[in-house]
């Protein structure tokens, strides 16, 4: 019964995680997590992908920039996001799902607000996609 | 000499004019109202259609109605057709994406733009349909007023083709041709050509709260034989499609799209 409940889990993040991309998401992790602390270079809320720009030091001290691609705000705000939920300059730590590649940038996993608020991403209205149990 | 010569000029300028008055100005030829939205053709005597297509959809998604339309068992692929495949198989195994167009901002096209998870806005006349999909606002129409297909050598190819519809009892039975051939795929690595020919079998199942479509697919430039599928949607009630765009300063920052993981 737990093995049923961790595969329709494991499935639905599945269909959450690639249901709206405008794109291929075969070049990302998505087993792995990376969290990083920088601060907000740009926040775009936008179809068909809002986005961070989050100015992270390197190893050296030298600033990267980080892309961080998200779902569109209609599924942003059924997980408590508004459009000024993010200002450039705020100090956030993201969680994201990493580029293959190794380049700076992942999929949107969550983020953890300077007044300590954690928020992701996926939404769970009643658009969402249903598990395939109930269709 | 000079003065016979104006009085002559007045005259042929006065005649002139007198005929042109009389023929009134040069006028188009009045406007045949074939316009799919024409008042007259909308107005012309027809049956009831079947159903109403209008409202908003959303693809089902599941095991057994999938986004995709993957290559059926046993599918046998063009030379050319197949050296997409190959590559995109070799780009799987290595992690990497063959030629993400949709990715790049290319259409989706015809028939992948009908299972993306985004709602598609459906408004039916008696003469024609539009869907339009909220992934990129792409606009698909469907003719319904009995028209024949394009001259070929007229016609405009485009990502979703040019759709011609025709009620088979409980059946839209819609034709689609005319696609553009290029940055166009039904699957990774399995292009759509110009030759690509769709056939939809639509039928509104389950109180109207379900959309099934029986797909077939043929392309002799990709690939032998007809491939089949079955889709379904499901009416959305609670959401209304916004204005989405694939813009050149999206791509900037879309790692998945900008990253070396990219096969173009």
């Amino acid at each position: 019964m737990r093995t049923k409940a961790v595969t329709l889990a494991c499935a639905m993040l599945v269909v959450a995680a690639t249901a709206w991309a405008h794109h291929s998401g075969a070049g990302v992790d998505r087993t792995k997590t990376v969290t990083i602390t920088g601060v907000v270079k740009e926040f775009r809320w936008t179809n068909p992908h809002s986005w961070i720009d989050l100015e992270v030091p390197d190893a050296k001290g030298a600033p990267t920039v980080w892309s961080i691609e998200m779902n569109p705000p209609p599924y942003l705000v059924r997980s408590g996001w508004k459009a000024s939920t993010l200002k450039s300059g705020d100090k956030v730590s993201v969680t994201l799902n990493p580029i293959r590649t190794g380049e700076p940038g992942g999929i949107f996993v969550s983020v953890t607000l300077a007044d300590g608020r954690v928020l992701d991403g996926r939404g769970a209205g009643p658009a969402a996609p249903r598990p395939p149990a109930a269709q | 000499m000079i003065r016979r010569t104006l009085v002559a000029c007045s005259v042929a300028i006065v005649l002139a004019a007198a005929v042109v008055t009389a023929q009134g100005p040069a006028q188009p030829p009045a406007a045949q109202p074939t316009a799919a939205l024409a008042r007259a053709n909308l107005a012309k005597p027809r049956p009831k259609a079947p159903f109403d297509l209008t409202g908003v959809w959303l693809h089902g998604g599941g095991a057994d109605n999938s986004f995709r339309f993957s290559p059926p068992t046993g599918f046998k692929l063009t030379p050319a057709a197949q050296v997409h495949y190959d590559a995109a198989r070799k780009a799987q195994a290595e992690n990497k994406v063959y030629r993400d167009d949709i990715g790049q901002c290319w259409p989706a096209g015809v028939p992948l733009i009908m299972t993306r998870v985004w709602p598609i806005t459906m408004m039916q006349y008696p003469t024609v349909i539009y869907m339009v999909s909220e992934f990129m606002n792409s606009l698909r129409v469907i003719y319904l007023d009995g028209r024949p297909h394009s001259d070929p050598d007229v016609v405009v190819p485009s990502w979703n083709g040019e759709s011609i519809g025709q009620w088979e009892g409980d059946t839209l039975v819609v034709d689609t041709r005319f696609f553009v051939g290029h940055h166009h795929w039904v699957d990774s690595g399995i292009p759509a050509s110009d030759a690509m020919h769709v056939v939809e079998r639509i039928k509104l199942l389950s109180d109207g709260t379900t959309l099934q479509i029986d797909y077939e697919l043929t392309d002799p430039k990709s690939w032998e034989g007809t491939w089949k599928y079955t889709k379904r949607w499901r009416r959305v009630e609670d959401r209304d499609i916004a204005e989405v765009s694939c813009l050149p300063d999206l791509n900037e920052h879309m790692p998945t799209t900008k990253s070396g993981a990219n096969v173009r």
